[in-house]
């Protein structure tokens, strides 16, 4: 098997967590990491003994020969690193979001075709075991037809990553047209779009800021309750970036024509509601203990995942780069396909023309 | 002489221009990010009515915000430091910041450079090199393996080897001082080196292992005493505080005055048989469990050293406060905490 040589540009929190899956990936080597503050680039390289780092992302092309580049910087300058990477011959695994606009999305998806090379982004929820598991149901044809989709996304503003963000008004986010909510919802759509027939769906969406405070600096700004409606063709979606609700929740659920399917990320469960199957008020009693019975077996199945040293947080990023890199090698086609990826920016851009319409368009 | 203090709102901050206007310092700047949070600040000044202090907002991560900051100051007090966050925003807020700091310092003009006071910390030595109960003072080694050991550890030493760096290059006046653990009221109840609550139990660790506990007034005093001292020029300081308690005695006193909590004893030999174990199924499972404890961290932490502030008293420093006297305060200050949850 080839050894891909892998960069990583943007070396901020979540290049982390790239660097933690790219060291245990067979087939794969993180030879340099780089930014442009190059003290970030020398303590990713040194904790996870990399052997180069660079302030200068030209010069670590130049000098790496890299097969692979994970762009992990702010999405402003995703477009501008992709037609350097891949005027270097790079193939490129970006993060989300993909560019500030749709447009800005397209362009960077023709640009990697254009120089021959493949990109992928990182939906890593959508590989991780629940997701597979939906994945096999789906195709397996027990849920049917999907009917309607619902994703739910919790995002907890006192954690770790939001108060890096509420305690600094000058944090990229903050400059984002479609702030939080455009760093977050590529896990809401991304869920939702997949169920749904290959055309752009309609969108109505709304946001709010249900948090009191005011602080009088640029993080008022930042609305922090979205809900939006979608259908296309026969299937309508529902999804929400919810900031207040707790437990902070990660999950979606699909209505299909033959049953139905709960998955929860966090809690890694994918369970079909029971439905009462005998009678009269006896027949009622049985369907808790059915949905205890099939929790217990999900419960079982992770231990399993556990023993197999398959359950790692970002479990789905390994599988995900394992296809990607795979499909590099193979010439095979990338694990998500770059018309999907299109409809999920397409939506996102409609979602802030509605609740962000000054800075529709990339604020520009 | 103006003083400019980075961090001064935190909690060892406060307690430096404290003692620098207890010395009979008048002219004292306190750089905030937010002066919004400067109260306990302008509390301490409405004391001193006879000295100036500023409140100065501005943040080191803002190369631009920093050369105002150092206007017209003789002296730079740098205690600033990220205690918690992603390893990459701790060393924006603790290396960059520091950096950006010392490009302010050398873009003076030579001769007007103040003099610079950098709070460093043990975390920057290489004690698990050392064996156990070995000396731990200004002659331990800095930490040689950064990667092995804690994100705080290796912020902490990446920033005052930064500072040896630029003084070696651009030449000016520079004191390191590197506390233990500082503790007081409005601090942690536990430092790592007591122990860690595992699932909802409380792992007590350190055992017989005395702690290099450094009252936050002691703390603040000492830095003050060495950044007031011509010949604590290019010097390095370990603070720690004497009539120092081990581990045992730590817990057995907060049960007693803070709350009864239970705990279970881990022996040394027990912890490093874990660790190695910890460390080997990290690896094996591909990180399916995080290595929080590996024999490297272990012995860096729960060791088991002697230390020494000889040094620091040969400049004429003396702890403002006993031990006995700061646990009581720290602890009652824990009883009212807890009261109050």
């Amino acid at each position: 098997m080839k050894v891909l040589r892998v960069g990583i540009v943007g070396c901020g929190k979540i290049a982390d967590g790239h660097a933690d899956v790219v060291q245990y990936l067979e087939g794969a080597e993180l030879v340099a990491v780089c930014d442009r503050e190059p003290i970030l680039a020398e303590q990713l390289a040194v904790r996870y003994g990399i052997p180069k780092w660079y302030g200068d992302f030209a010069e670590m092309l130049e000098k790496e020969r890299l097969d692979v580049v994970h762009i992990t910087t702010p999405p402003g300058v995703h477009l501008a690193l992709t037609r350097q990477a891949v005027a270097a011959g790079c193939h490129v695994f970006l993060e989300k979001p993909l560019a500030l606009t749709a447009a800005d999305s397209q362009e960077l998806i023709e640009t990697v075709v254009a120089g021959g090379r493949q990109m992928t982004i990182n939906y890593w929820p959508n590989f991780d075991p629940p997701a597979m598991e939906l994945k096999r149901l789906l195709a397996s044809g027990v849920i049917g037809d999907p009917v309607h989709v619902e994703a739910f996304i919790g995002y907890d503003l006192s954690g770790a990553y939001g108060q890096a963000l509420m305690g600094d008004a000058g944090h990229w986010v903050h400059r984002l047209p479609g702030k939080l909510f455009q760093n977050m919802m590529d896990h809401i759509f991304n869920r939702i779009v997949p169920l749904m027939p290959e055309v752009d769906p309609e969108v109505h969406a709304f946001a709010y800021k249900r948090r009191p405070e005011v602080r009088g600096d640029g993080t008022d700004a930042l609305l922090d309750e979205l809900r939006v409606y979608l259908r296309a063709g026969g299937v309508s979606g529902y999804g929400s970036l919810c900031s207040h609700a707790r437990p902070v929740a990660n999950t979606m659920k699909v209505y299909g024509t033959k049953s139905t399917i709960e998955v929860d990320f966090n809690n890694r469960t994918v369970v079909s509601p029971a439905t009462q199957r005998y009678p009269s008020a006896l027949g009622r009693l049985f369907p808790p203990f059915q949905m205890a019975a099939r929790y217990f077996a999900q419960g079982w199945r992770n231990v399993g995942a556990f023993k197999r040293s398959e359950f790692q947080f970002f479990a789905g990023m390994s599988t995900l780069l394992g296809l990607f890199y795979q499909g590099i090698r193979t010439g095979a086609e990338p694990p998500i396909a770059y018309g999907e990826i299109l409809r999920v920016v397409g939506v996102m851009d409609r979602v802030i023309e509605q609740v962000y319409p000054v800075n529709a368009g990339g604020g520009r | 002489m103006k003083i400019l203090v980075t961090g001064a709102g935190g909690f060892l901050g406060k307690w430096i221009v404290e003692r620098l206007l207890t010395h009979g310092q008048t002219d004292v700047r306190c750089m905030l990010r937010d002066t919004t949070k400067g109260a306990a600040l302008e509390a301490i000044a409405a004391r001193y009515p006879a000295a100036q202090v500023e409140m100065f907002a501005a943040n080191l991560k803002n190369p631009a915000e920093i050369a105002a900051a150092l206007s017209g100051c003789g002296m730079v007090i740098h205690a600033a430091a990220a205690l918690k966050g992603s390893p990459a925003e701790m060393f924006l807020d603790s290396v960059v910041a520091s950096r950006n700091l010392l490009d302010a310092v050398v873009a003076l003009p030579e001769g007007t450079r103040p003099r610079v006071v950098l709070i460093s910390s043990f975390g920057a030595m290489g004690v698990s090199e050392l064996g156990r109960g070995a000396m731990v003072d200004e002659k331990t080694p800095m930490e040689m393996h950064p990667e092995w050991r804690d994100v705080y550890s290796y912020t902490k030493l990446r920033q005052e080897q930064m500072f040896w760096e630029y003084r070696e290059k651009y030449g000016f006046d520079l004191v390191v001082l590197r506390p233990g653990v500082i503790y007081g009221p409005g601090g942690g109840h536990f430092s790592n080196r007591v122990g860690l609550s595992l699932f909802g139990v409380f792992a007590h660790l350190g055992g017989s292992n005395l702690l290099p506990l450094t009252y936050v007034e002691n703390c603040a005093e000492a830095i003050v005493v060495a950044a007031l001292a011509p010949e604590a020029s290019g010097q390095i300081y370990n603070v720690v505080d004497d009539e120092l308690v081990t581990s045992r005695q730590y817990l057995a006193l907060y049960k007693k005055k803070v709350k009864s909590m239970r705990s279970v004893r881990v022996p040394y030999w027990l912890l490093m048989w874990g660790s190695k174990m910890v460390e080997g199924y990290s690896k094996r499972s591909k990180g399916q469990l995080p290595a929080i404890f590996t024999p490297y961290k272990t012995k860096a932490m729960w060791g088991g050293n002697k230390f020494s502030n000889a040094k620091l008293k040969g400049i004429g420093w003396r702890p403002v406060v006993s031990t006995r006297e700061g646990l009581e305060r720290a602890f009652a200050a824990m009883r009212l905490d807890k009261a109050v949850k």
